[in-house]
């Protein structure tokens, strides 16, 4: 369906785009249960998987970094007690149903599952859930954040968890769902600093890892899963592959290449330009997630001249978000320039602030920088041809300030060096970046957190983050989301460009995939 | 010849402290992070510093210095940071492709540069001379990645004669193995032919040019005895030269080639430490290959005594 979507938005506005690919969807939904069972039967079982990845995962470690590809793997390793549908709904894995949580909002008893094996042969008891939450808490930078609002982690018998609060925090159920930086939970005779053995409840165990070559994984036949139906990352997973072997193939001709010749079932992150000769290929079938992920200037709040909030409104009104993003991912079935943050199907939509939506207006920044008593000091960008998307927008950028007056330092480093440098207020003014598009908003990005670069803080940031992260209820959550987006649209802490999709691809051989933002292979199966 | 050894190689004692300085030097002061990459996006400056303080990063540069130099005179090169384990075996593991990739490489460089060398010094002005020259103007400027890519669409997408990238899925057999280097090695060969076929070509000519080359003509040797024995014999040493330094900047990695086929090189490794910053892994791996250049720059010089008598040290 997203390919339906993102061809027909080059001929008609998103809005429409999307009511169509929904009418499609259900069109489609119907069909399939009109068709005969063998049509949609389960893919075949057996067989191995190439998956060509960007590069080598910095760690095993699920807990221990944020990076993609860390996740990516060891999510078909390691479970959490709750994931996300594909609705990007909270639904439970580990966890038998959703917390029982106790009026005041303080108070989430957890059940779990019974019977679930972990790759050695234990059952998972709430002693192993205490010690993987334990470690999170301790060592994950989204463990760390959520320690902070909670008091206890008890077990009540070997079946439930009761985690108790210091006050109100509904994101904390998103963040124990989110696989990434995970709150994995692990058998707790395997926790060791540094882990030595990922033994996890998934359904595929870890075999070996040979750095630059490979990180094999195998069928767990001892898996439990769950008797919904498969949704998302949620419900019923199924190892139907022997064996999944990630391969660091970091060249992204290489990547395509490697489809194009059969040698690898399924190649992450694509250059856009392949994707004519993937579609025309008869063995490749490219896949866009759409929306995948979104770039984002983070402003210095805490050093130099942006800390005027009226000139980061004027820098925020000179940019124009559309031509960055032109620049950036050029077709436009690769990205989308949606001024809101959350697209309009999801529960997080909002249209507060976006009239400040970067248009590219000089007139007006350079306007608003008069009354800034702008003094000509060069506003300094950092950024890294690591990621050729943010240079070519840091390029579009640094014309469209110089057009509202400003003077611009353009800083190109690596990628390791900006993320270095960025820790330090006084050696840039803006840096640009980007996320994986999450669920839940408080999850990224972490200018939302306390003490992340460009060390955002405010009383109006204060309250409407209080204010939505102290309420449960999910609509009331909605629209509270929209004071906190007006807040970030008002005082320009950072500026979120738009969002850009990701072209994958698999081989028509591989069965039953599901594009997701962190691709998965349970539930996929090779085609004799 | 037995104090021109040992004087070498106490030089070459110098060298390595110098080359083991420098690199600790560059590797420092080079802005980046292993700590900060290793963490990811969401990774707090506290996290960062915690880690870097974990592997010692937070000490006094002198005090770094001083620990990797005891660490390197019991032979240790320390433990990389990202692959957790020791460089020594992180080395070790990356041997075998490059290892072999050089091999290959340099067979089919010296197998397109040598022979094409003398055919242009024989045939000079002639047509032969002209496609041959053409060829390492060509060889020598042609972008390896560019060429990489050009084998792969044709051998493997097209033809699906060889392996795109890799080497070789878990537990395959060596043969399989080398079959992954085909390509690279291809490209490597007609890369580096180009200059052995205008060291041999230059060579040659000078040789050819010379009074021993007319007496032996005088005298009624046939050409090819004059060209294969006599000229030859005496062009090799530059030739010899060459295929040495070729040799050696070929075992400290190919990095583009290696990167483009996703080769598990010694290259690569290189590459991959430097972006993430595994401070143990540049060096030791750096320190390794300044060893070997020098190694091997010394068993050329001792070939020579092989190749021409009238060379004594």
């Amino acid at each position: 369906m997203n390919h339906i979507l993102t061809r027909v938005r080059g001929v008609m506005p998103a809005r429409a785009a999307r009511t169509l690919a929904v009418a499609l969807s259900c069109a489609a939904l119907a069909l399939l249960a009109a068709l005969p069972a063998r049509v949609t039967a389960a893919p075949p079982k057996g067989g191995v998987a190439n998956i060509a990845m960007i590069g080598e995962p910095q760690t095993l470690d699920p807990m221990a970094s944020t990076a993609d590809l860390v996740g990516t793997i060891m999510q078909h390793v390691y479970e959490l007690l709750y994931t996300y549908d594909a609705n990007s709904n909270v639904v439970p894995m580990l966890a038998e149903t959703l917390p029982a949580v106790s009026k005041d909002g303080l108070v989430y008893s957890i059940p779990l599952r019974h019977g679930v094996k972990f790759h050695n042969g234990k059952e998972m008891t709430s002693d192993d859930v205490l010690a993987s939450l334990d470690r999170w808490m301790k060592m994950a930078p989204r463990g760390k954040a959520v320690a902070k609002e909670v008091k206890s982690v008890e077990a009540k018998g070997p079946y439930t968890v009761v985690i108790t609060l210091n006050r109100p925090y509904a994101p904390l159920v998103a963040h124990l769902a989110l696989s990434n930086g995970f709150a994995a939970i692990m058998a707790k005779e395997s926790i060791a600093e540094p882990l030595t053995q990922f033994i996890g409840t998934g359904p595929y165990m870890f075999k070996e890892r040979k750095p630059d070559q490979y990180v094999q994984l195998v069928r767990f036949d001892g898996y439990s899963a769950r008797k919904e139906p498969a949704s998302g990352y949620g419900g019923r997973r199924e190892a139907l592959l022997d064996e999944l072997r990630f391969i660091p193939v970091p060249n992204a001709n290489t990547r395509v290449e490697g489809m194009l010749a059969g040698q690898y079932q399924f190649a992450d992150v694509l250059p856009v330009e392949a994707y004519s000769r993937l579609a025309s290929a008869p063995n490749v079938k490219p896949v866009l997630t759409a929306p995948f992920g979104f770039p984002y200037l983070v402003l210095n709040t805490k050093q130099g001249p942006l800390t005027n909030v009226t000139l980061r409104q004027s820098v925020e009104a000179a940019l124009n978000n559309a031509d960055m993003m032109a620049a950036a991912f050029g077709d436009p079935k690769f990205y989308d320039t949606d001024a809101n943050h959350y697209a309009k199907n999801t529960p997080f939509y909002s249209t507060a602030g976006t009239e400040n939506y970067g248009k590219g207006d000089a007139k007006k920044a350079a306007a608003l920088a008069s009354s800034a008593k702008y003094d000509g000091t060069p506003i300094k960008v950092l950024t890294s041809q690591q990621y050729d998307f943010h240079y070519r927008m840091a390029l579009v950028m640094a014309e469209n300030l110089k057009a509202a007056g400003y003077k611009v330092d353009m800083q190109v480093v690596d990628w390791s060096t900006l993320i270095q440098r960025r820790n330090d207020p006084a050696l840039w003014d803006i840096y640009i970046t980007h996320s994986a598009v999450l669920p839940e908003p408080t999850l990224t990005p972490p200018q939302l957190g306390d003490g992340a670069p460009g060390w955002w803080s405010s009383p109006a940031k204060d309250a409407a983050l209080s204010a939505f992260n102290a309420e449960s209820d999910p609509k009331q959550r909605a629209a509270l989301w929209g004071k906190v987006q007006s807040v970030v649209f008002t005082e320009v802490p950072y500026i979120r460009v738009g969002d850009f999709n990701n072209l994958t691809a698999r081989s028509s051989k591989l069965e039953g995939y599901v594009a997701m933002p962190w691709p998965f292979f349970w539930n996929t199966g090779l085609s004799k | 010849m037995i104090r021109y050894l040992v004087s070498r190689l106490a030089g070459m004692i110098v060298v390595m402290f110098i080359v083991a300085t420098l690199v600790f030097l560059i590797t420092r002061l080079a802005p980046g992070d292993p700590a900060a990459v290793m963490l990811g996006e969401q990774a707090s400056a506290a996290d960062i510093a915690k880690l870097r303080a974990s592997y010692g990063l937070d000490r006094p540069l002198p005090v770094q210095f001083g620990y990797w130099l005891q660490q390197l005179v019991h032979g240790n090169l320390g433990q990389s940071i990202f692959l957790q384990r020791p460089v020594t075996q992180a080395l070790a593991e990356r041997t075998e492709p490059t290892f072999f990739l050089t091999l290959f490489s340099l067979g089919i460089a010296m197998l397109i540069g040598v022979p094409c060398g003398i055919a242009a010094a024989v045939w000079r002005g002639r047509a032969i001379d002209q496609v041959f020259s053409g060829f390492a103007m060509l060889g020598a400027s042609i972008p390896s990645f560019w060429l990489g890519l050009l084998l792969m669409e044709l051998f493997a997408v097209a033809l699906g004669w060889f392996p795109v990238a890799g080497y070789g899925e878990p537990g395959v057999a060596l043969s399989v193995r080398l079959h992954h280097l085909v390509l690279p090695a291809i490209v490597l060969g007609v890369v580096n032919s180009a200059l052995i076929l205008r060291f041999t070509r230059a060579s040659m000519l000078d040789v050819l040019g010379e009074d021993h080359i007319r007496t032996a003509r005088a005298k009624g040797m046939s050409e090819t005895r004059v060209v294969m024995l006599h000229a030859l014999r005496n062009a090799l040493i530059p030739v010899t030269t060459v295929v040495g330094l070729t040799f050696a900047l070929l075992i400290g990695g190919a990095i583009v080639t290696e990167t483009v086929f996703g080769l598990p090189g010694v290259g690569n490794l290189v590459v991959s430490a430097v972006l993430r910053r595994d401070y143990p892994v540049i060096q030791g791996a750096l320190l390794v290959i300044a060893a070997l250049y020098v190694l091997i720059n010394l068993a050329i010089d001792l070939l020579y005594l092989v190749i021409d008598p009238r060379v004594k040290y």
